[in-house]
């Protein structure tokens, strides 16, 4: 590249890069760098009350994410498999329009369906299925907050797997099918090895991105112990004004994301590169 | 044979309209109550009071700010990234690879524990609870997107018709303008309206930087919904979904999954 090119290029970039740096790269350095600090003074203070505080919180969170991420993988494997063996083109439009609700949305719709006094339960008591004198609460509870990433990140999991999916060459299905494969088998035996590699990105993307839900527990958590870790972040900065401990609690959550967003940093990158 | 297939398709369609429609009905049914004693199926009394009392008030400003940022954000956006997003895909810029690292950090990481220390910083240049701090603290989100869909969109453009035009004596300049840009518009233009959208339904930087002054819908919503407004909260969640849906419908050809794979936060 020719020097001035160069020197264009760069401020070119200068814009978009500066907004990014300044607003999410150094404040994330300064959340490992607050986590640190007590009254202006190094500390391992923060961490200490992390351990002591949210332990708990933290394998609850880590709880959701695994059960929530294993239920829309294993959905996403089968479903998709199956639209890609026989065509169709109203479930998988159906399935796009979680894509385009916020999370915010998903809480309430789920908070006003799953409650004790929801919708769920009146429509099961009209067929007899529940007591209403202790109605069963799937809200407020890990439940309700699974079940909404589940229904939220299910979209985002069939466009993946679809688009992964459709890049099989037909004539490996259609060899299959020769010999007689049923579309288990296809699925199981084909299109799953074959796109291995696009279903781990997806997953380490939807991973993190149930590890930091933050507006549907929000929305649809208890208010009570156990609470999810970026709940406790968000309680602990707005209720005590606390960014040590809250800041350290971010760390924590960073170093949970860490693993898997190397992984998903590294693949991009190598792709675009 | 072939009439239980046909049926068994049937049961799977509307079974997962159920799955999707499921949820969101009982909000259209909310919105539209004015009694509704639990635990009936529906309610006593429908009408159309909480509508005409939301579409004033609290809820209008909500909508209005939230529209004006949205506006600001997507200029802005689509002002900065469209000659970045052609040089990533055309040119080897210089630090490539940690450009594209910085544009993919806020997709790999948590977002809340990080805007709470972006927020410090906003409000240290006295722009938190402020419209431009809401504003900047949606374009580190929407850069991300932008960036990585607008790059996708100029590769997907032939670099022969490009060094077609500079063989035939254009600049780089010149083919930018007259060859990429109008091979790309399509493009931009989905990509831009996705920002667009994204902009619309942020919620956790908005409750961050603008409470208590700034409020979009999304926070709106979210205020009235734990505060028990279940009518004003589903109505302000239907508004929400519309321009989702109508920008579904309108992309649906044109929607990749590298477009939307970011989706996946808001």
């Amino acid at each position: 590249m020719r020097p001035s090119l160069r020197i264009a290029s760069l401020i070119i970039a200068l814009p978009p890069l500066a907004i990014v740096v300044w607003l999410f790269f150094i404040p994330f350095l300064s959340s490992a760098h607050l986590s640190f600090l007590r009254e202006d003074q190094w500390t391992l203070r923060n961490y200490s009350l992390v351990w002591r505080l949210y332990r708990y919180d933290i394998l609850y969170t880590l709880w959701i994410a695994f059960v929530s991420l294993a239920a829309v993988l294993l959905i996403a494997v089968l479903l998709c498999g199956y639209l890609r063996v026989h065509t169709n083109k109203p479930v998988e439009f159906l399935f796009k329009i979680p894509l385009f609700i916020p999370f915010v949305v998903v809480g309430h719709a789920m908070r006003v369906l799953l409650a004790p006094k929801g919708t769920l339960n009146s429509v099961l008591s009209q067929v007899g299925l529940i007591n209403l004198n202790d109605p069963p609460s799937i809200a407020f509870g890990w439940m309700g907050i699974a079940v909404s990433l589940i229904w939220k990140n299910l979209a985002l999991a069939v466009l993946l797997v679809l688009g992964a999916y459709r890049s099989v060459d037909e004539t490996y299905l259609e060899a299959a099918r020769n010999f007689g494969a049923s579309a288990f088998r296809q699925i199981r035996d084909i299109l799953l090895p074959m796109s291995a590699a696009s279903l781990a990105v997806a997953g380490a993307f939807m991973f993190t991105s149930m590890l930091a839900s933050f507006s549907v527990p929000l929305m649809i958590g208890s208010g009570e112990p156990p609470q999810m870790v970026m709940i406790d972040v968000y309680y602990r900065i707005n209720y005590q004004g606390d960014y040590g401990t809250a800041n350290a609690l971010g760390v924590v959550s960073y170093l949970l994301a860490m693993g898997v967003a190397g992984y998903y940093l590294r693949t991009i990158t190598q792709k675009e590169t | 044979m072939f009439m239980r297939r046909q049926v068994l398709r049937m049961a799977g369609t509307v079974l997962a309209a159920v799955i999707i429609f499921g949820p969101l009905s009982s909000l259209v049914i909310w919105s539209f109550a004015e009694k509704w004693y639990w635990p009936h199926l529906f309610p006593q009394q429908v009408g159309l009071f909480y509508w005409s009392k939301v579409l004033q008030g609290d809820m209008l400003r909500a909508l209005q700010s939230g529209f004006l940022i949205a506006v600001v954000v997507t200029v802005l956006t689509l002002v900065i990234t469209v000659p970045l997003a052609y040089l990533l895909a055309r040119t080897p810029i210089p630090f490539k690879p940690v450009i594209l690292m910085i544009f993919l950090l806020p997709q790999a990481f948590p977002q809340l524990p990080v805007f709470v220390n972006s927020t410090t910083l906003l409000y240290r240049i006295n722009q938190g609870g402020k419209l431009w701090g809401v504003v900047l603290i949606h374009m580190v989100g929407a850069l991300v997107f932008a960036v990585w869909t607008m790059t996708a969109v100029f590769k997907s453009v032939p670099e022969s018709l490009e060094e077609a035009a500079i063989n035939l004596g254009a600049s780089r300049l010149k083919s930018f303008f007259s060859v990429a840009l109008p091979l790309a518009t399509p493009g931009i233009i989905a990509s831009t309206l996705l920002v667009f959208l994204y902009s619309l339904d942020e919620f956790t930087g908005t409750l961050l930087v603008g409470s208590p002054f700034i409020l979009t819908l999304p926070v709106f919503m979210y205020r009235t919904s734990v505060g028990y407004e279940l009518q004003v909260a589903s109505i302000s969640a239907l508004l929400l979904m519309v321009p989702g849906i109508v920008l579904l419908i309108l992309l649906e050809r044109y929607m990749k999954s590298e477009y939307l794979s970011m989706f996946g936060r808001i």
